[in-house]
């Protein structure tokens, strides 16, 4: 068994883990990160990718908003690449209560975001698919945000600054010497080596699932997992984020996210966060309460369906880091030495992913107190790696890359534009690539035909770099297969359908997939 | 004046049914929408590759298959019937050199290394049956995304057929003439019909053999000229030289095509491609016309024999609305599951509740009506239309579409009375 020392370890690589990864790195502290599948798998890389400017907080979690609207400015700053820089729109459609409206500027006034009314007819002359019976609509500064270039860029810049940065290693134990934390033993998912990392202290960002690690150390965290649904549209509907300006409910806001609109979302308890199905009637219920923002919404095409947990944390909870937060979306430092008397170990429960730079920055705080050493926080300044040049992202950037390419560079996804020289720069960042690793840094596999013509050419060429041996290709490929159809099998009808039908076509019919050698 | 018969579809079922009735004297008229599934396909001819284990003859295993799947589309057509639409498809695909028996399934190889059952092929591929062991020379070119060579032979390596005989595979991979990059199965066609790159092609191949005494290649050896191409690239390499088919497009399924459409051209028929069927007229309990969507206007067209061979949902004869409700798309015909589940499976690689979808027919192919009577006397369904079989999964499809668009045709007569 491998032994690595370090001050902090971090359990969850999602945006929390990341964010509290990059703060700490920041300040001086060695971090080993660990995940128990790759980096943003769970909440972070199932949400829909709303950069928020805090108005869907701004009436009824105003603390919420405030914080939404002041991390929404420092993300821009320093996280540009990671950002679309869409802006949103707060309308009132016909089923709104127009009262409310006058509420939600108020409010989100008073949260310090910038809001400003425009004309209906302006709303309308920009988005020209909104629905023309809206009768207010407000400018706000939403965006979208792409969680895996975030959180890659978060672990990368941590990296940078001798973070120690491990996937796929499953917490199997937590180390407890009497009243406290000394570290945890993980176990490698891939080889099944276990690798123990002693620790000065424990940081638990395993947000929906941190009822699950906190357990492994005796403590309880009430987390509860709310499942929320998305459904991505085959492509942008609007130019701005659309939502409903009314009391935030299910399937209020529309996304745009690189090359698709993602609508969002619902919100049911879930006793397992790792529930991730998806029923034909959730999927049904977005596709009729889209139509409310964008009319026609239930025809256009959808491409795939996904739901993540959302860590939400009762108000009831204790807590003796941060203070107490009025609010369920706001997020909780839990120090366990003070709360429960096990020292050495902190959990950073609730929030949400715009906040993810404040609540590490709370999380390592608390840290740095418990350690006795550490610097100031630096991330509201500290530009992420390949953020540099300040420019945001935009729906055109790949298409522009690509014309920029070497004639020799071949695009191996078509729906995504991402080229060989994109695969190659990506896998050369660390060795044990999945298919599904890798559709999450390039996107490979996420537009219309959902892998069935590029997850073989990924396949093919990784084999052939010597990155995959023969059966890890052929397993490759079938598990991601596998994983695609999750997401799609609930969308029967329509051109996606049809789009399933070529794909098995495909798989059963050219390559006679099931029938390979194992 | 008007034409005898109308076919609606373009794929293998339409083709075939609209070649039987102009070879039987009818003025034939093919309309359809798009291209169909024929350009992408593979071209080589599947009757019955797996039931669910490795069927060694297909026509003589289709009794024991359609007792477990009584609604499968093969209940409506007689073996010898089956026999004859594949014996007549030989013998009009000569050619280009299509060979095979409905008695036998040969073993071809994948893209991915899979040794595939399916009955008649192309003479481009004829050489890749590797029922009794071979060993392969595997030809990747490089830049040719749809083609990985390594990855093909060492699956194809592992590959066991029933006899038991070994199968060797080694990859290579060449550049063509000047290393192109980014190559689209369209353009390397186009180049591998220059004889100073297919010289250039089939010299390097030589240098690399070694003991080998098969080469496969990716399925781009020309397109117009595929015959000639693939006939030097033999005499090149001094070995037998064999095409695996890739992903869509797919040149051996757009050679195909071209020549079943030459073929009808030749007995007099038309294909008018960008014509959707978009409804009908009817007299009685027949269909005197179906209405076609032109640029400027609806025109009808009257006919005396009409056959539905649009295919299921893949080519959108059928389509799916978010309700769950399915439908036939000219016709409103019956839609049926043919005994698939109604819910997905989590497990891709399963009957799925799309899988067996099609029209419901009478025993003479004709489509059923929502009430259960046939819908019209002289309509006809073919092919991938029809409900009950998962061709790509028991390696079947264009075993029903040539035997059911054979059946079509028989059915329907010849020319007008």
């Amino acid at each position: 068994m491998t032994t690595l020392d370090t001050d902090v370890l971090v359990i969850g690589g999602g945006s929390t883990g990341a964010g509290v990864a990059w703060d700490s790195a920041l300040r001086g502290l060695h971090v080993t990160l660990v995940d128990r599948q790759d980096f943003a798998t769970g909440t972070s890389g199932r949400f829909h990718g709303l950069l928020h400017s805090g108005g869907r907080y701004a009436v009824k979690d105003p603390g919420s908003a405030r914080e939404c609207a002041a991390e929404n400015r420092i993300l821009r700053q320093v996280a540009a690449d990671c950002i679309e820089d869409t802006g949103g729109l707060f309308v009132s459609t016909p089923e709104d209560d127009l009262e409310y409206a006058d509420r939600f500027l108020a409010a989100a006034r008073g949260a310090g975001m910038e809001v400003e009314e425009v004309p209906v007819g302006a709303a309308l002359r920009d988005e020209p698919r909104l629905n023309p019976r809206i009768r207010r609509a407000f400018r706000v500064q939403d965006g979208s945000i792409d969680s895996w270039k975030m959180i890659s860029a978060l672990l990368r810049g941590a990296q940078a600054h001798g973070a120690t940065v491990l996937p796929y290693h499953k917490v199997v134990k937590v180390i407890r010497q009497e009243d406290r934390v000394e570290g945890a033993v993980m176990e490698d998912q891939r080889t099944g080596e276990e690798v123990r990392v002693n620790a000065g202290c424990v940081v638990n960002a395993a947000g929906a699932w941190s009822g699950q690690v906190a357990e492994l150390a005796g403590c309880e965290v009430g987390v509860r997992p709310g499942k929320g649904v998305m459904v991505a549209i085959n492509h942008r509907l609007a130019r701005a984020v659309l939502n409903r300006c009314h009391r935030p409910s299910d399937g209020d806001i529309i996304v745009p996210v690189r090359t698709v609109s993602v609508i969002g979302t619902t919100d049911h308890p879930v006793a397992d966060p790792d529930d991730t199905e998806c029923s034909p009637e959730e999927v049904h219920q977005m596709m009729e309460a889209g139509e409310l923002l964008v009319p026609g919404f239930r025809e256009s095409r959808a491409l795939r369906v996904w739901s993540g947990s959302r860590p939400l944390l009762p108000r009831t909870q204790g807590s003796a880091g941060v203070g107490d937060r009025e609010v369920s979306r706001s997020h909780t430092v839990l120090d366990h030495g003070a709360r429960d008397g096990v020292e050495g170990l902190v959990t950073i429960a609730g929030g949400k992913f715009t906040t993810l730079r404040l609540m590490a920055e709370d999380t390592v705080d608390v840290v740095v107190r418990k350690l006795g050493r550490g610097a100031e926080c630096r991330t509201r300044s500290e530009v992420l790696p390949g953020s540099e040049s300040h420019h945001f992202y935009w729906i055109g950037n790949r298409q522009q890359e690509a014309e920029a390419d070497p004639p020799d560079d071949p695009l191996i996804c078509e729906c995504e534009l991402v080229s060989r020289h994109d695969l190659d720069t990506v896998v050369a960042r660390r060795p044990n690539w999945r298919l599904d690793d890798i559709r999450r840094a390039l996107r490979v596999g996420m537009g219309p035909c959902q892998g069935g013509f590029c997850a073989f050419r990924v396949a093919g060429m990784l084999h052939q770099d010597g990155r995959y041996g023969r059966a890890e290709a052929n397993s490759a490929l079938r598990e991601f297969v596998q994983e695609r159809w999750k997401g799609v099998k609930v969308i029967s009808w329509g051109a996606q359908a049809r789009q399933t039908r070529l794909d098995r076509w495909i798989f059963e019919g050219v390559y006679d997939l099931e029938h390979l050698p194992e | 004046m008007g034409t005898d018969a109308v076919v609606m579809g373009a794929g293998t079922a339409g083709m075939v049914a609209a070649l039987r009735l102009a070879a039987a004297g009818a003025s034939v008229l093919v309309l359809a929408e798009g291209e169909g599934g024929l350009p992408l396909a593979p071209a080589q001819i599947d009757v019955l590759g797996y039931r669910p284990q490795l069927v060694l003859d297909p026509l003589g295993e289709l009794g024991g298959f359609l007792e477990s799947r009584p609604d499968h589309p093969y209940r409506l057509v007689e073996a010898a019937e089956v026999e004859a639409s594949l014996d007549w498809f030989l013998e009009l695909a000569a050619p280009l050199g299509y060979t095979g028996s409905p008695r036998l399934n040969r073993l071809q190889p994948t893209a991915l290394g899979a040794l595939r059952p399916t009955c008649l092929v192309p003479q481009t591929m004829a050489a890749g049956d590797l029922r009794g062991g071979g060993s392969v020379l595997v030809v990747g070119l490089k830049g040719f995304r749809d083609f990985h060579a390594p990855l093909l032979a060492e699956n194809l390596a592992l590959a066991r057929p029933p006899s038991g005989a070994e199968v060797r595979a080694r990859a290579v991979e060449v550049s063509l003439l000047g290393d192109p990059r980014d190559l689209r199965p369209q353009l390397l066609v186009r180049r591998l019909e220059e004889r100073p790159v297919l010289a250039e092609l089939g010299r390097e191949i030589r240098s690399r053999l070694e003991q080998e005494d098969l080469v496969g290649v990716p399925a781009v050896l020309g397109l117009e000229r595929s015959h000639e191409v693939w006939q030097r690239l033999q005499e090149l390499v001094g070995r037998p030289v064999f095409e695996i088919p890739t992903a869509p497009p797919s040149q051996p399924g757009q050679r195909l095509q071209q020549h079943l459409f030459r073929a009808l051209r030749r007995l007099g028929g038309e294909v008018r491609l960008g014509a959707r069927a978009s409804g009908y007229r009817a007299r009685g309990d027949r269909l005197a016309a179906v209405k076609v969507v032109t640029a400027a206007r609806e025109v009808e067209i009257p006919a005396a024999r009409f056959v539905l061979a649009t295919g299921g949902i893949g080519t959108g004869g059928i389509t799916a609305g978010p309700e769950g409700e399915l439908r036939e798309e000219v016709f409103g015909a019956r839609v049926s599951r043919g005994g698939a589940p109604e819910e997905p499976l989590l497990e891709y690689l399963a009957t799925q509740p799309l899988d067996r979808l099609g029209v419901e027919v009478d025993d003479e192919q004709r489509p059923l009506g929502g009430g259960g009577g046939v819908l019209f006397e002289n309509l006809w369904a073919a092919g991938a239309a029809l409900a009950g079989a998962e061709p790509w999964r028991e390696k079947s499809g264009e075993g029903i579409s040539l035997a059911t668009g054979y059946r079509a045709a028989r059915l329907a007569g010849g020319a007008r009375p």
